[in-house]
Formats: structure tokens, sequence, C-alpha cells
């Protein structure tokens, strides 16, 4: 394998020729050429770490986890004017190298092209999707989701309705040209509230050199005949040096999509997303201004909409869907409306060689509208055609960080983050109005000697979190108040026993307080016919974790194996609760939300081995226990079992240019692991899943297009899901086609 | 690259508007800042669109829900004209969910009688209450109601029409023997794919009476 690159300018991209690049590892080093190219070859899977020095700048340390050939550009900031200046910037985020972060690179981000956020997640080992029909997914972080991972949208935490099953992040995964994911309650830098996880959307740094950049990706697919295009330009004028600035948009759409043998009726739909950046940059400061806009409206598939348990009973026992259809790109009831904005400016301060204080501050809001199915009987009414159920959240959110440069081996961070939000409804009562304000410290320490095999990371952080509900009582307004406070915490350490092999080591603690919707629900869900009560009295649901992992390679071939035990106390779950609430539809299951002990046992493992130079085989496996102490059962819709291995081959050719053949089998089992008495039918038996693709990158003058064919459910399989929750009424979306071409113009 | 560095120079003297106007490109670069300046102006536009929502709403926001039904309400009349007239009714007062019914009657019939009956929904929730078998009426072409007795010996017929098919707000119970059972009442939407039948549709309505028939 190989590292290879160009090395230039962080500023204005100006190629550095003869820059120094060596491994310490390996000892192994190589000196750039005189158009700034590097290559380092003949290394073997593992962790490196790669330092590149060039006069007038100082030394850049990369810790690289080699799998693959790896393509890296390394921009040194260089200070013309100021040699000597003692300043370490290097393009590469250092941060949670102590937990388990894994990342969805530019490159395999170009092959997801067109799919959902939960989606690409899903590439990740240990990270499935809930899913609601074929349109909405979101992702589960080994068996966590919505409240219990925090998704970072450019630095931001994502605040919208995230609470609810049916409620997909609301985000354009093409803002992204990375996504990190650390898997775990194993940071508290964004909150004490990531028990499962966090979602990291990175978009690219903007541009350091003047000219104008674009990108385009367009992608088609077979199932829904859907199309996605995306955009983006971005660029820099030489009249204002300091200034960097994108545009970026996206639109998409999906008419209904086909199971193996019939359409599923009204599952389009259409998303148009929007956004800009700019940044403004001197030596010593720079401040960073962000807008997005998302929109989208989402067909809820129709058959699953159900008037009571009879119909539910009826769905159960019928092969198909009782009501049929054709193809068509209309969007009728029911739906979702959804719309999503962020702004965001941040900005830097430096601090000469001490450090530098950064700060943020963000306001989202956030509009859903959901339409029911019918409209209502009473024609003035059905005339304003409304939804059924309207929310609006609005989420203030700001932070100070002082983030110190290495000292006596340490480097760190101390930060304060504070957060308001206030959310209304419209229509249908669901969850009532609510103010929520947090309060959180926080202080992060790294600890790395260059001439250690071990490395430390903790953290430490406080937070007060006030909530305050508004609620009509027989027309009667209360505002009760809810206070919580607690400290959450983590330590990683990482231990090198051998060139490429580390162990690592992390515990943590969680918490995050109820959410109002576990408080107040209160009434009845048209897709599950169930009805669901909240309860005012639920406390902080808090976690105590621990993982162990195991990275280890030799020369062609490496395992990645991490066990990991979640222990939780007050853990927020539905529980089924007798007798059934009667009501003039009949009789529905009646639900509660209540706290207990639970524990979560799992593991995730990866292996890979290259046959040859050109055929390389991966496989992956993730198993996961989760147990419901209290009531001695398992817990409800935890993600099956499942295995994944692929094969590539890679063609051989001079130009380096990239042209690979994979073929991927995915199995997932049968859930076995649920609470008896929980679901009205038996969870779907396991599945195999076949796919194909094919890849290659193009020249054209003197830029690359890449463009892909992948065919995901190869011979067009039945299955259900576990995690669908539309799994008692239709099968999963049967094969589909993708065409996509990733095009990048360079005007100079 | 040469002029990016003369500009970097020129700025250190403090006045990088000076350093501006000696650049010979001055022209071409004003016009991109423009274009620039008016694109980011344009975003900045749309996001002036949606402002923050943070007041609670006085009154409650109206639920503009499908249909609300508390009540359900048989009124049997003997066709005979022997056996007295009988009402049966379902109600919960505070909709789906929440507080149970708080009158769930049994229907009471005489043995080898037949009855004409009326079925009568509301909405009780609103006052005056709202009588949603009228709007049923008005979309008729779009709902059925369905009976379904067991154990117990009842015979019923569905009497009125929507000009294609039964709707089922008028029925006639024919009893036979004495004895007990159930009664399922139903109602069916079924927009577009009314064909007679109970199957198609969602079930807006589901009750089972308990039957007496003495």
């Amino acid at each position: 394998m190989q590292i290879s690159g160009k090395i230039t300018d962080l500023h204005d991209g100006q190629l550095l020729p003869f820059s120094t690049v060596y491994i310490i590892e390996t000892g192994k080093g190589t000196v750039a050429d005189s158009l700034g190219n590097y290559v380092l070859r003949g290394l073997c899977p593992g962790n490196y770490t790669l330092h590149c020095s060039h006069l007038g700048s100082d030394e850049i340390v990369y810790y690289i986890e080699l799998r693959d050939d790896l393509l890296m550009n390394i921009h040194p900031e260089i200070h013309a004017e100021e040699l000597g200046i003692s300043e370490i910037q290097g393009e590469m985020d250092q941060e949670f190298r102590n937990q388990n972060l894994s990342k969805i690179e530019s490159q395999q981000l170009d092959e997801l092209s067109g799919k959902s956020l939960a989606e690409s997640l899903k590439t990740i080992i240990g990270v499935q999707s809930l899913n609601t029909g074929s349109s909405i997914s979101k992702p589960v972080i080994r068996g966590l989701h919505s409240n219990r991972i925090i998704i970072l949208n450019n630095g931001v935490r994502q605040e919208g309705q995230q609470w609810g099953n049916e409620h997909a992040p609301e985000i354009d995964p093409f803002i992204a040209d990375e996504i990190e994911l650390i898997k775990g309650a194993s940071s508290v830098r964004f909150g004490p509230d990531a028990l499962g996880g966090i979602v990291l959307l990175k978009p690219k740094a903007l541009p350091d050199s003047v000219g104008i950049d674009a990108k385009l990706s367009l992608s088609a697919f077979s199932n829904g005949q859907q199309g996605v295009s995306s955009g983006l330009i971005q660029g820099k004028f030489k009249a204002l040096m300091p200034l960097s600035w994108r545009l970026q948009g996206t639109l998409k759409r999906s008419g209904n999509v086909q199971a193996p043998g019939y359409y599923l009726k009204n599952t389009g739909m259409n998303e148009r997303n929007f956004s800009w950046a700019m940044q403004w940059k001197k030596k010593n400061y720079g401040i960073d201004a962000f807008y997005s806009q998302f929109n989208s409206i989402i067909g809820i598939f129709s058959a699953a909409h159900i008037g009571n348990l009879s119909d539910l009973q009826l769905a159960f026992d019928a092969d198909q869907p009782l009501e049929s259809a054709d193809f068509t790109y209309e969007i009728a009831r029911p739906r979702q409306e959804l719309n999503h904005e962020l702004f965001k400016l941040n900005g830097y301060v430096k601090a000469g060689d001490k450090g530098k204080l950064l700060w943020t501050y963000a306001r989202q809001y956030n509009l859903r509208m959901e339409y029911d199915k019918h409209l209502p009987l009473n024609d003035s009414l059905a005339a304003l055609n409304l939804p059924a159920l309207q929310f609006e959240i609005t989420t203030h959110s700001a932070e100070l960080v002082w983030e110190h440069y290495t000292y006596r081996s340490f480097k760190g961070s101390l930060g304060i983050a504070g957060l308001y939000q206030f959310n209304t409804y419209e229509g249908r009562f669901f969850i009532p109005f609510f103010e929520k304000n947090n309060m959180g410290i926080f202080w992060l320490e790294r600890w790395n000697r260059p001439d250690s095999k071990l490395e430390v990371e903790a953290g430490l952080r406080y937070d007060l979190t006030n909530q305050q509900v508004f609620i009509w009582q027989d027309d009667v307004l209360t505002n009760p108040e809810y206070q919580y406070r607690n400290i959450s915490a983590n330590i990683g350490i990482l231990y090198y026993f051998k060139e490429a092999s580390s162990l690592r080591l992390n515990f943590a603690k969680a918490w995050r307080p109820p959410h109002v919707s576990e408080m107040y629900s209160n009434g009845l869900h048209h897709g599950s016919a169930t009805v669901e009560y909240g309860d005012v009295n639920l406390k902080e649901e808090e976690v105590l974790t621990g993982s162990l992992a195991l990275i280890h390679s030799i020369k062609k071939a490496g395992i990645n194996i991490e066990i990991y035990h979640n222990y939780f106390s007050n853990f927020i779950v539905l529980q089924p609760e007798l007798p059934p609430t009667l009501t003039i539809r009949g009789a529905f299951p009646t639900y509660r939300f209540a706290q207990v002990q639970a524990r979560m046992n799992g593991m995730d493992a990866e292996l890979y081995y290259d046959l040859t130079d050109a055929l390389k085989f991966r496989s992956k496996a993730s198993f996961l226990a989760a147990w419901n102490k209290s009531d001695n059962e398992y817990l409800v819709l935890m993600p099956a079992n499942r295995l994944s291995q692929s094969i590539e081959y890679k063609f051989q050719n001079k130009s380096a240019q990239r042209r690979f053949f994979r073929f991927t089998w995915d199995s997932v089992f049968k859930q076995n692991r649920v609470p008896e008495m929980s679901d009205f039918v038996d969870p779907p038996r396991g599945y195999h899943l076949l796919g194909l693709s094919f890849g290659a990158d193009l020249k054209y003058g003197n830029q690359t297009m890449s463009i892909g064919l992948e065919i995901s459910n190869l011979l067009n399989t039945s299955y259900r899901d576990y995690l669908n929750r539309f799994r008692y009424y239709s099968d999963e979306m049967g094969r589909n086609i993708m065409f996509r071409i990733n095009i990048p113009i360079h005007v100079k | 690259m040469k002029c990016c560095k003369c500009f970097r120079g020129k700025r250190k003297r403090g006045n990088w508007i000076h350093a501006f106007e000696l650049n010979p490109l001055k022209h071409i670069e004003m016009k991109n800042s423009h274009i620039l300046l008016s694109v980011i102006s344009l975003s900045i536009l749309f996001q002036a669109c949606k402002k923050d929502n943070n007041e609670v709403d006085n009154p409650p926001p109206v639920q503009n829900e499908e249909e609300v039904i508390t009540t359900l309400q048989l009124t049997f009349i003997d066709q005979a004209a022997i056996a007295p007239v009988v009402t049966a009714t379902f109600r919960d007062p505070d909709g789906d969910g929440g507080i149970g019914p708080d009158i769930f009657d049994d229907i009471v019939l005489q043995n080898g009688s037949v009855y004409s009956v009326t079925l009568v929904l509301l909405n009780e929730t609103v006052s005056p209450a709202d009588t949603i078998s009228i709007e049923v009426l008005e979309e008729a072409d779009e709902h059925l109601f369905c009976f379904s007795p067991l154990g117990c010996d009842l015979s019923i017929l569905r009497t009125d029409s929507d000009g294609t098919y039964e709707i089922g707000l008028e029925s006639a119970w024919t009893t036979g023997v004495a004895g007990n059972g159930t009664v399922k009442v139903e109602l069916k939407h079924q927009p577009d794919v009314k064909d007679g039948t109970c199957e198609p549709g969602d079930t807006d309505v589901e009750v089972v009476f308990e039957v007496i028939i003495e």
C-alpha cells in the first residue's frame, strides 16, 4: 500500500516542492518532488504517524489508520513574511483520536451520492437505520437513536423534533465532504446526551487559493425513478483575499417505490436544499458564516394508515398491501412537510503560541407539518387543507471555547455552551408547548508524547437543564417547570503495543433529561394503532459505558474488534399496559413511558484480507444483546445481528486511476431477542441481500470525474426488516439500480 | 500569485482600500465582488423568511383533525309498535384515549320483533354537539356502516342508499329467539373504494355492544 499526495500552502494553494515527509513507525521518509508530489510506498495496513515539514512552517503531524492506498494532500501553513513563528495547523482534525471514530471519506461519499444520511451511515459497522417505510430513515448506533445520539451539522447540534421514530434528520448529506461517527458515549464535547454516539457532518474547508471550483453530482435510481442532482460552487477572489465563499444546492425527487411484485402507494418524496458559506480569514482571527435550508415533502405509505386494530389485523393477514397503486411522482395524503433552517456564525482569535479562542452562535428553525390521510368531514375545515399536526421549534445555541496548544504534552480545551429552545404546536395535541434552557461547561485534555506508546484523553462536563412546559388542561394553562443537573465524563486510553497494532480502552458516563414527548405524550398513534401515555415523573436517564478495542494488522490482513457494555439506569422505554384503551374505534393496546435498569452488550468486528494486490476481501459482523433488568426481558426494537462480506477487484492500470468491481453480501438474522407480548406480530425472518457495484475515475482534460453503477437487492428478494415500522404492511424495496456521476470543475 | 503577495504587502501598511485601487485588474474584480455580494445578500434575504415562534397559544390550538367522534347512538323503534322504543349509547366524552367511556349501554330487544334502527354519531367535545352523522350522510359515497351480530339470533339489513350502495344510517333489525350475544357496529371510511362490502377502507368507528334478546 502507499500514501501519496500533493503538498500545497494552506493559504494560497501554492505548490511546496522538496518538503520532507516521513513515517515515525517505519522510520522511512521521502522528499517531495519539484511539483510538491510525494509517494510513500510499501506500507502495510496499520496505524501510522506521518510527519511533514517544510522550510518556513512548523512540522505537521497526521495520525493515519491505513487500510488502503491513501491519497492525502498536505497543507502546511506558510508564513513567507514571518519565518520562524511557531504555528501548527494541519487540515486534518485530530480530535477524537482516542475514541471509536469511523469515517466516510469524500470518495466514499461520492459513491453514496443520492442516498439519505441514515442509509449512508449504514456502511459503518454497528450502525443500522430505523425506518418508517422507504422514505423515512434515521440512524441507529448500536441500538440507540433519536434523543440518544447527537448529529452535528457543520459543528452545530441538529435540533428539531428528533424524538419521533418517524422523524428523520432534516439534513442534506451533500453538505458534508466527510462524515465521522463516534460510537458509544465517548465524548462530552457536544453535550451530555450522546449516549449512543455522535454523527459529524463535516463540510470541506473553504478554498485557500484564488479561483473558482465547482462540483456536480448527479445520480439516478431505477426504483422510485429517483433523480438527485447536487451542485457546489466555491471560490476566492484576488481582490478580496481574506474572503472565501461557497454556494451549494440539492434537488431530489422520487416517485412511488416498488417492492418485489407491487408498487407502494404514496411513497414519493421531494427535497430542495441549499446552503451558502463564507469565511473571512486573517492571520490571527477568522470568521465563518453558514446558512442552510432543508425543505422536503415525504409521502407516507397509504396502506400503513389504519383506523383500528381490526384494520391492522387485516393488513397483517394480507400478502400484499390492501391499497394498490401504479407509479406516480404525485404525493398525496398522508404526508410530512418539513423545513429546517440553520444559520451559524463562528470565529476564532489566536492568542500567540498559547492557544486560540473559538466562539459559535447558531440559530435553527424547524417546521414539521403532518397531514393525515383524510380531510376533515366538515367541508369548511376540509377546504382549509391544514395539516392535522404542526410543530415549530426554534433553537438558539452559543459556545465559547478556549483551546490551548500543546503544553507539557497536554493539549485540550475548556468551554461553555448554552442553548435556548421553544416549541409550539398547532392542530392535534401530541406534545405541549415547551421552553428548554441548557447551560454546560466542559474541559477536555489529551496527553500524548511523541516517544510514548500511550495516549490518554479525558473529558468532564457539567450541565444544567431547565424545561418548562405550557399545557392546557380544561381551558386552564399550567406551566410546570423541571430542572436537571448532572455530570458527564469520559476517558480513553490508547496503547500502541506494536507498530501497526493498538489497544483502546474507553469509559464514559452520559445522561439526558427526559424529553417532553416522553413526559407528556397522550394519544393515539395512527401508524402503529397504539395509545401512548407519557409520565411527568420521569427522571434523568444515565448510562455507564465501557469498551475495549483491538486493532491489529499483519502484512496482508488485519482485524478491528470492539466489545462494549452499556449499563443504563432509568432507561426510558415504552411499556405495554393493561387494560387496553377502549375508544369509539375499538380497543387499542396501551403503552406508557417507564424507566428501567437495562444493560446492552455488543461487539463490532471487522476483518480484511488482501488475497492479491488486486483482490480484497472484507468481512464485518455486529452483535447486540439488550436486556431489561427490571422486568427480566429483552428490550424492544433493537437491531438484529448482522454479517456483511464484500470482495473487491481493483483493476491495475498505469495511470493510478481507481477502477473497481465490488460484490457484497449482507445477512441479517431474525431478531429473536424481543420481549414477550410486546408486538402484534413476530419479528420478520432473517434475510440475505446481494449487491454489485462498479466504479471508475475518468480523466477529462486535467480533471478526474468519477462514475459508478450500483445494483442493490440484486436478486429482487422479498423481505421485511424488524427495524422498519411499516413491516406490518409491506415488503421492503426491491431491486434498485443506481447510476451516478461526480464531476469536479476547476476554474483557475 | 504575485498579485496576491503584493496585495498582502500593501495591506500591511494599514490601508488595504488604497492597495485595492492600485490594482490594475480593479474593474474585473469589483464586478466579481459585486456579483458575490448580491448573491450573498440574496441568500440572506431567503433566510429572513421564518421567524422565531415562542408564544404559547391562548386559547389552546384548535384540533383540525379529520373528525372527533365521541358518541354513537342507536334508536330502536318496533315496526309493529308493540315493544317500547329502545336506545343504546356508547359515549367517550374526551375522545380517543384519556378517560374511557362514561356510557356504554347494552342493547336490550324483544324476541321475534322487527326494529327500525336509526344511527346517530356525535362530537360532544364541542358545544353544542356536532352531529357527525349528517356529515357522513353528505359523504355517503365514501362511508358504509357494517353490523356483525355474534352468538344471538339477530339479522340486520341496511335500508338506506347513497344511490349506488347502502349506507347503514338506517337499518332493520330482526330478532329471533331469546338469547345473549354481541353485535359489532363499524363505520368504514372508503373514499374512492366503496364497493358495498366491508373490506376496503379504514375503520372510523368500531363498537361491540352486548345484545340481550328477551
